[in-house]
């Protein structure tokens, strides 16, 4: 947050061309390439970008699932379960959402379809995990493009609920 | 199998499955960017998608990374956010505000419909999910700019 300037100087680039003069603002979305330089070049940055995201989402997923396994999951929906009656959500929605948060979507799902949910209950346990989910592995992605991540997660915990709290208030409204 | 070796097993997979889906993804996708930007259609599509985002205090260099998380994922424009501020077309209150609207929505696509598949408006979905992003990286980034601007007169 510290004003409109880059966050470093522009340092050595992927594509050669360019490293030889400081590379102007804009500058990448002017000029259309050669197709066969751009190839090399994306292929190049594609690898290295894989391998940077890789190299800070891997230790995530390692410890999401450490905490799984170690039965944090449980703890967590127990202590939701009072919070889910705020939203119209019965306490037993806690671990959908729990496992949604700590794992991924597709872990919340499969919990989601062993409770009896009503379809505005559904959209309003929806929005929350579309917006909250994969907290610690996606936290990693924001911490690594420079931001921090605790934080970003955090926020789309309490921005998930509100959502989640605002929703339940506008179906009471418009039924 | 011992707890620790299923524990590991387990770990093994979900990795494999992980990194071979975000490799199958990612490289295609900065090839494209590679090939498509500064073309004229490219350049269309993110003058258009970042007239959508401006009032949200988003500049046109934010188009490209905001698109490719908007629709594939957050994994992958925060890539594109690592690769553009490496190239110093972006700074850091622009790479905060994009952080804010992508941590709202992302992967609009695949996450929504797996959502929508099992019972979710989607209307609901796709509608207040998009409103909701723009009402918190508005709120978000003005207090964080107003916190910022107090701190720097503080300091003088």
């Amino acid at each position: 947050m510290s004003g409109d300037r880059p966050t470093q100087p522009p340092r050595q680039d992927d594509r050669r061309e360019e490293a030889r003069e400081p590379v102007p603002t804009q500058a990448v979305l002017l000029e259309p390439r050669p197709l066969r330089p751009a190839l090399l070049a994306g292929t190049r940055i594609g690898v290295r970008t894989f391998a940077e995201m890789a190299l800070a989402m891997v230790p995530a997923y390692f410890a999401a699932l450490l905490l799984e396994k170690l039965g944090v999951i449980d703890v967590l929906s127990d202590w939701a379960e009072p919070v889910m009656g705020v939203m119209g959500l019965p306490g037993s929605a806690a671990l959908p959402l729990v496992l949604a948060c700590l794992l991924n979507i597709y872990a919340a799902i499969g919990a989601m379809q062993a409770l009896p949910l009503s379809g505005e209950q559904i959209t309003v346990l929806a929005i929350v995990i579309l917006i909250s989910h994969n907290l610690i592995v996606e936290g990693a992605v924001v911490h690594k493009a420079g931001m921090n991540g605790v934080f970003f997660s955090l926020l789309r915990l309490a921005a998930g609920l509100t959502a989640g709290i605002i929703v339940n208030l506008l179906f009471g409204i418009l039924s | 199998m011992s707890a620790v070796g299923s524990f590991l097993w387990e770990f093994l997979r979900g990795t494999w499955d992980l990194l071979w889906k975000m490799f199958v993804i990612i490289v295609p996708i900065m090839v494209i960017l590679e090939v498509s930007e500064g073309r004229r259609w490219f350049r269309a599509l993110a003058r258009g998608w970042a007239r959508l985002l401006r009032p949200l205090g988003l500049s046109e260099e934010t188009a490209t990374p905001t698109l490719v998380g908007f629709l594939f994922g957050l994994a992958y424009g925060g890539g594109v956010i690592v690769r553009d501020v490496r190239r110093g077309t972006i700074g850091r209150r622009q790479v905060f505000l994009m952080s804010l609207f992508l941590s709202m929505v992302h992967a609009i696509v695949e996450d929504s419909l797996i959502l929508i598949a099992v019972g979710a408006s989607a209307v609901w979905v796709f509608g207040f999910r998009i409103v909701w992003a723009g009402i918190v990286t508005l709120l978000v980034g003005a207090v964080a700019t107003a916190l910022v601007r107090r701190h720097r007169k503080r300091r003088g």
